[in-house]
């Protein structure tokens, strides 16, 4: 394995790499932990890239590849909007726009216990967590975050759901704010929910501002 | 039947309701009108009697040809025109390979009977040589993109693919005059078929409450509203044929009002359809003209611009 080997791996952060690229040297960074995220792989002494897209590094030590598309990898963390599609003994099967069905279980709410099970009928929608995803595993989702509180999760109720690819939802979610809800924002009232599976929910007071805001996010990505 | 179930496409509880909601005041989510149609686009191909249509999003070909066939015994001086849909899996995921589901037989069924019944192409003029030989028209529509609406985009293309097509000329001969000489494209210019009048679908949904009526539904639309009902009128104000597809009970008066909608549409959309061929007629015409490399002929428009 020649070619390209970089001197130190912050040159490659922020930029564009192809699958093959050589992203890390691992010979030259002993002894220090680094997380592997979405579309990076461990080759012997040195860590590649498996798609195409940007080199992002979170610190002090997540690495992963961002690209935009329209299929959802699940990733643990993520926060998701997810459709009910069946509700099992143990746990409700969950339609995130991935390769496979996930499962939240019965319990993952606030203060759930199997006396207060939620009655979610078919086509609810709803904002979850990914707590696992593994390649080949349905990913498990959950309705709290990761000390067990509530905190936004759980049914969206009313107002309008509608597809983005994953760049766009990614997009809106950054910081500082994304300047289309910023400029949205400061001339109609909404809410909002956006999950980084390419789906967003709008929420107004009425039908044409709902429509409005919509329509604007989704034109946004030309 | 997981992998199946995870690439489903599916409607929310939120979208069902909010989709009625809008309408009641009487906005869609695409931010149309009750009464509104989608941006219609005609585009043609290299070939005669191939045509492209996007409404919306939704996107279909069309492309006609014709043989040289024995007619049917009962109808000896008739031509044959017939229509297959081909619904393709890229289209949408509900979409199978291989036979055609209802769904495409029923859309086959309202364009054949639209051209067909009112005799929008006129099939005796595909007669040859009387009991012997016809023209038998194929048009073959294939489903590209489902955006809602299949019936309305698919009829469109039907229509400009059958003014664009141009069938050989040919003539009797033979000893005893019963042969039927093919004269390729080169040496004769192929004709047009003999199209009457169009004939132009326009798709109708209904809901359970009277009052909300639209037309050219998407296809969130499509999977919320109770009823729907296609009519195929043409620009003179003559009715071609209904379809009224199960679902909802509409009262009499909603079927006049949507009878009087539909006509109005037809006008537009049928002048949409000619001016298309027309650009396409007009620019076929100019690359005949460039193909004889032996005449001295001049560019028109470079003289102009002089």
């Amino acid at each position: 394995m020649e070619n390209k080997q970089s001197s130190s791996p912050a040159s490659f952060i922020g930029s564009t790499v192809i699958p093959g690229d050589v992203v890390l040297d691992l010979s030259s960074m002993a002894n220090q932990t680094i997380k592997l995220g979405d579309g990076l792989r461990e080759d012997r002494d040195a860590i590649s890239a498996m798609k195409a897209g940007t080199l992002r590094c979170k610190k002090p030590n997540k690495y992963r590849i961002e690209s935009c598309q329209k299929r959802y990898v699940p990733c643990a963390g993520d926060t998701v909007l997810g459709i009910v599609v069946d509700s099992k003994r143990d746990d409700f099967l969950i339609d995130i726009k991935g390769p496979a069905l996930a499962f939240l279980p019965v319990l993952a709410f606030e203060g759930g216990t199997r006396r207060n099970i939620p009655k979610f009928e078919v086509g609810t929608l709803l904002y979850l967590r990914v707590v696992k995803a593994k390649f080949g595993m349905n990913p498990e989702l959950s309705c709290t975050d990761a000390h067990g509180k509530a905190a936004e999760f759980g049914l969206l109720k009313d107002g309008y759901m509608f597809e983005t690819s994953t760049g766009l939802s990614r997009k809106l979610l950054s910081s500082p704010t994304c300047p289309v809800l910023e400029s949205l924002g400061k001339k109609l009232p909404f809410e909002i929910a956006v999950g980084l599976n390419g789906r967003v929910w709008v929420n107004a007071a009425s039908p044409h501002t709902i429509i409005a805001a919509a329509n604007a996010i989704m034109n946004s990505e030309s | 039947m997981e992998g199946r179930l995870a690439n489903a496409w599916r409607l929310t509880v939120n979208d069902k309701n909010f989709i009625k909601t809008a309408l009641l005041s009487e906005i869609r989510i695409d931010g149309r009108k009750p009464f509104e149609y989608r941006k219609i686009s005609i585009k043609f191909g290299r070939e005669d009697g191939s045509s492209e249509v996007q409404l919306g999003q939704t996107r279909v070909i069309s492309i006609v040809t014709a043989q040289l066939v024995q007619p049917y015994r009962d109808r000896p001086k008739e031509g044959m025109l017939s229509i297959f849909t081909e619904f393709s899996p890229m289209a949408d995921p509900s979409f199978e390979p291989g036979r055609p589901g209802e769904l495409a037989v029923e859309l086959g069924r309202i364009i054949d009977r639209g051209l067909r019944e009112s005799r929008a192409v006129d099939t005796e003029s595909l007669c040859i040589l009387a009991g012997k030989f016809v023209w038998a028209v194929r048009i073959d529509i294939h489903i590209l993109d489902n955006g809602g609406n299949l019936v309305d985009a698919a009829n469109i293309a039907a229509l400009a693919s059958l003014l664009t097509f141009r069938r050989p000329e040919c003539s009797l001969g033979g000893e005893d005059g019963q042969e039927v000489i093919v004269h390729p494209p080169e040496i004769r210019e192929p004709l047009p078929l003999m199209v009457h009048h169009l004939p132009i679908a326009i798709t109708f949904g209904f809901f359970n409450n009277e009052s909300i009526l639209l037309i050219d539904p998407t296809h969130n639309e499509e999977a919320v509203m109770n009823g729907r009902m296609t009519t195929t009128v043409n620009a003179n104000g003559d009715i071609c044929a209904i379809q009224k597809g199960g679902g909802e009970g509409v009262p009499q008066r909603v079927i006049m009002q949507c009878l009087q909608l539909a006509t109005s549409k037809a006008a537009s959309i049928t002048k949409q359809i000619k001016d298309a061929v027309e650009a396409f007629n007009t620019e076929r015409a100019l690359r005949k003209i460039k193909r004889h490399p032996t005449s001295t002929g001049v560019d028109v428009r470079e003289k102009q611009n002089q």
